[in-house]
């Protein structure tokens, strides 16, 4: 098992690699520079251009820009915002909670209703359940998440003054300062009373815009790999040995099922983390997509830059994670050479 | 016994703390972005200054809703010496905000906070200057480095006295700015002790009516009412930005009273804003102009006859309704009408594509290929420059003129026309202090060699326009100047350097419960004189 953890490590360094110079180079390839496009219509004295750019070390060589970068990146340091001035490990763990507690809902959300939905549909093969479910995965699948979430606020908050329309937590009822930036561990420790239900209802909307594209993903996968389970000779053994359908399913299908499931499960949370950019405006949820798609904008190269090596450090841990899930629930995996 | 005494303490306590949440007055705005800092000085964008504002005072001020200059810190001031000397009184008895960072001033504002806080920007040797990147823009821009000869304390702590290379009339308006913002100079100092001077810019202590209480980024930044202000207490207790980056998220907070004030609204949602009986839509002619340069440096738009010409084959009423729609005013003038100084008077181009093609045949142009220039971003004054250029292009071919659509990238598209690459260019101003030297001077001037400013797209240079706008700027007396920017503005529709589009109009929806609310010409969002209904 450590064999098989340091050997999926040390395939992440390449990888790493490769993305810093990718990123590094991309931004920079992008027209624009990080001084003149926040000058709009006022423009910049060609001298005074000249002397910003040196001060923030623009007019170095690429090759050079670059390899401070990767020195620096292997000190621990991730470099300071062009815009807001603040260091970026700094901007990135004050957004990141918002993120991750969004991306964590919303996968619980498309989990716990995903596979469900999947097994029922698969049990009741071509039956109006089956029908109606993968017809409703489909449409989650392909709606518009703008659209989707602008809906949701104008039914659910609007009209129907069920959830509140965005933002994190009551503003006015409720002021607390940030401890892990969480917000429903902060409501908790805050101990304001109404603080954490406050905070729980503020989730509620995003949750359901963030989830239903994974939650279809997760239903439409269940559903076909508990198909392809189903028809395994063990099956057809158990069903003979008169095992009840709950047994047959829940024990011995589902496990064996369950192994694509957790591959797109993995690959859907790497997406949710930085894709939440649509979810994220809609709902003003102060997370790290909206920042990094408002850093290529700006063309701030430390946000961008730093914000995508963070990122991706957590997605490939995830899926790291999603690879050791593998080993304990199919032993094979663990155990091939 | 004593525990029911303490019980009573405490239930006494907790009642009277319920009592005071419940009374006090809260106000939210639904603010578009986070700020980049707090220090109005090294800021250029709208998002920033917005949120720096409660905070802060000016020596001068604007008078909320106009572009008037009235006493702010300054109690009053004096010009001298031709106009190159003003000498400010300040107030007696302004407090900086005290407990905000464990800050607590010991002193009143005086004159070494001015002079702190103009030095910052102005000189390399200063102990903040080079603070938090130390750029600062907008004072660079205003030319103040150029203007400013002296900066010192009068013949108390009270006087400031503000020597000037030159006369300059629009300098009143300039210090009304927020870049001329007056910060602590004892903050700074406690915060260089304490080894953490970047807190400067990152946690404001001003003189302003609400003092700030706490910001996290992409969420939410929070005032309380200064009680000791000097311009009296505001009437909401805690002020509230709600950081709502969508606009139709912002109208749907607005109208589940989320938030009572929204900035920004999306032209789409005006309809049902203005059909909303719990919101009202406060409008205002913008201080800004959107143009169509042509560069009187390149043939055949040397010529004023094909100017007035394309001036006269553009429809531009088309352009109103369908670029615009509805939110704009048809401009005659290089200035907005809101500006003073304003020349109602002129006679505007009409659309006659015919006349206009005569006009061109007597002028020598009968085909002619052309190319315009659109920007790639949406602008307060244009809101799509892409289908503008789009409907010109088609007016344009009705009278021969075949014109080919070119844009680059925000930057480099007004880097190029700055370098006047193009024929035709679209492009625009935002006015930043109401003086219309700000349009006139900075858009159409010329330097004393008949070389055209950086940002004169058409690249134009009329010596009678030039001069009249130079003694503009060096003379105080206001009638005066108005005469001479109307006979600049005369000019301007004769020669037509550029053909004037279209002024925006600014549109805040606020609840029906919100009261003293100020749309400003300058694009401020002010809450000093905001109340709420209970």
């Amino acid at each position: 098992m450590i064999r098989f953890l340091l050997k999926r490590l040390a395939l992440t360094l390449p990888t790493f690699f490769a993305l810093m110079f990718v990123t590094f180079v991309m931004i920079r390839l992008v027209p624009g520079d990080p001084i003149e496009v926040r000058r709009g219509e006022r423009g910049i004295s060609p001298e005074r251009l000249e002397q910003l750019r040196h001060e923030m070390g623009l007019d170095q060589p690429i090759w050079k820009q670059f390899v401070d970068y990767v020195w620096a990146i292997l000190h621990g340091d991730f470099g300071t915002s062009i815009v807001s001035k603040t260091p970026i490990l700094h901007e990135f763990a004050t957004l990141f909670p918002a993120t991750l507690e969004l991306t964590f809902c919303a996968m619980i959300f498309a989990i716990v209703l995903g596979i469900p939905a999947g097994v029922i549909a698969a049990s009741r093969r071509g039956g109006v359940y089956d029908q109606s479910l993968m017809g409703l995965a489909l449409t989650g699948y392909s709606m518009p998440i703008f659209w989707w979430g602008l809906i949701l606020i104008l039914v659910m908050s609007n009209t129907l003054h069920l959830t509140p329309v965005s933002g994190r937590v009551d503003l006015i009822k409720f002021y607390y300062e940030p401890v892990t930036n969480f917000m429903l561990i902060d409501s908790l420790l805050s101990g304001q009373k109404g603080a954490f239900w406050d905070a729980l209802h503020h989730l509620i909307l995003p949750t359901i815009v963030l989830g239903t594209v994974p939650l279809a993903v997760i239903a439409r996968m269940t559903r076909s790999a508990m198909l392809e389970v189903l028809e395994e000779d063990y099956v057809r053994t158990a069903k003979a040995k008169g095992l009840s359908t709950y047994r047959i399913i829940g024990v011995h299908a589902l496990r064996n099922a369950l192994i694509p499931v957790v591959t797109v499960i993995g690959l859907q949370i790497g997406g949710l983390l930085a894709g939440a950019v649509l979810t994220e405006t809609i709902f003003s949820w102060p997370g790290v997509g909206k920042w990094l798609v408002e850093s290529i904008g700006r063309r701030d190269y430390p946000a961008l830059q730093g914000g995508i090596m963070l990122i991706s450090t957590v997605v490939i841990m995830v899926n790291l994670i999603v690879d050791l899930l593998y080993g304990l629930i199919n032993p094979r995996i663990r155990h091939a050479k | 016994m004593k525990f029911k005494t303490l019980f009573g303490a405490a239930l006494l306590a907790s009642t009277m703390l319920v009592a005071g949440a419940a009374n006090a007055k809260s106000l939210v705005y639904c603010s578009e972005g986070s700020p980049e800092n707090f220090s109005p000085s090294m800021n250029t964008t709208g998002t920033s200054l917005d949120a720096a504002r409660p905070v802060y005072n000016t020596l001068v001020q604007f008078t909320p809703g106009t572009t008037q200059v009235e006493p702010g810190l300054a109690e009053s001031y004096e010009v001298s010496d031709g106009g190159k000397t003003i000498t400010f009184h300040l107030r007696k008895g302004v407090k900086f905000h005290s407990g905000v960072n464990g800050f607590t001033p010991t002193r009143d504002l005086n004159a070494d906070d001015v002079i702190w806080s103009f030095g910052r920007q102005w000189k390399p040797d200063h102990p903040f200057a080079k603070v938090s990147g130390g750029s600062y823009d907008y004072f660079n821009d205003m030319g103040m480095p150029d203007l400013l000869a002296s900066i010192e304390k009068g013949a108390d702590d009270l006087t400031v006295v503000m020597k000037l290379n030159k006369p300059n009339a629009p300098i009143l308006a300039n210090l009304a700015m927020d870049f001329a913002t007056i910060q602590s100079a004892e903050y700074a100092d406690y915060l260089m002790k304490k080894g953490t001077p970047e807190q400067f810019d990152q946690i404001p202590v001003g003189t302003g009516a609400f003092s700030f209480v706490a910001y996290q980024k992409d969420a939410v930044i929070r005032y309380k009412a200064n009680a000791d202000y000097w311009g009296g207490k505001p009437k909401v207790d805690d002020l509230v930005y709600a950081i709502t980056p969508d606009a139709t998220a912002r109208y749907a907070k607005l109208q589940a009273n989320e938030c009572q004030v929204m900035g920004y609204p999306n032209p789409a949602d005006l309809a049902a804003m203005k059909a909303n009986a719990d919101v009202q839509v406060l409008e205002q002619a913008g201080l800004n102009i959107g143009y169509l340069a042509m560069n009187a440096q390149k043939p055949p738009f040397d010529k004023v006859e094909v100017r007035k010409a394309i001036a006269m084959a553009i429809d531009r009423d088309a352009i109103l309704k369908e670029v615009y729609q509805g939110a704009g005013q048809k401009a005659k003038n290089p200035i907005p009408p809101t500006m003073w100084s304003y020349d109602d008077s002129t006679v505007d181009y009409e659309y006659n594509p015919d006349k206009a093609k005569e006009m061109l045949k007597a002028a020598g142009v009968e085909k002619l290929d052309t190319d315009l220039w659109w920007m790639p971003v949406q602008r307060p004054y244009n809101p799509n420059a892409k289908r503008m250029a789009e409907m010109m292009q088609a007016d344009l071919a009705k009278v021969g003129i075949n014109a080919t659509l070119v844009s680059y990238e925000w930057g480099e598209y007004r880097k190029r026309l700055q370098a006047g690459e193009h024929q035709m260019g679209l492009l625009g101003w935002t006015g930043d202090n109401g003086d219309p030297d700000n349009f006139l001077a900075v858009l159409l001037g010329c330097d004393k060699d008949g070389k055209p400013n950086a940002q004169n797209i058409p690249k134009w240079c009329d010596a009678k326009f030039n001069e009249d706008i130079t003694k503009a700027a060096e003379i105080t007396d206001p009638a005066e100047r108005t005469k001479l920017y109307q006979d600049a503005q005369k000019i301007h529709h004769d020669q037509a350097p550029w053909l004037n589009i279209a002024h925006s109009t600014v549109f805040e929806p606020i609840r029906k419960e919100v009261t003293g609310y100020k749309v400003s010409p300058l694009g401020k969002h002010e809450f000093q004189n905001v109340d709420v209904a209970e």
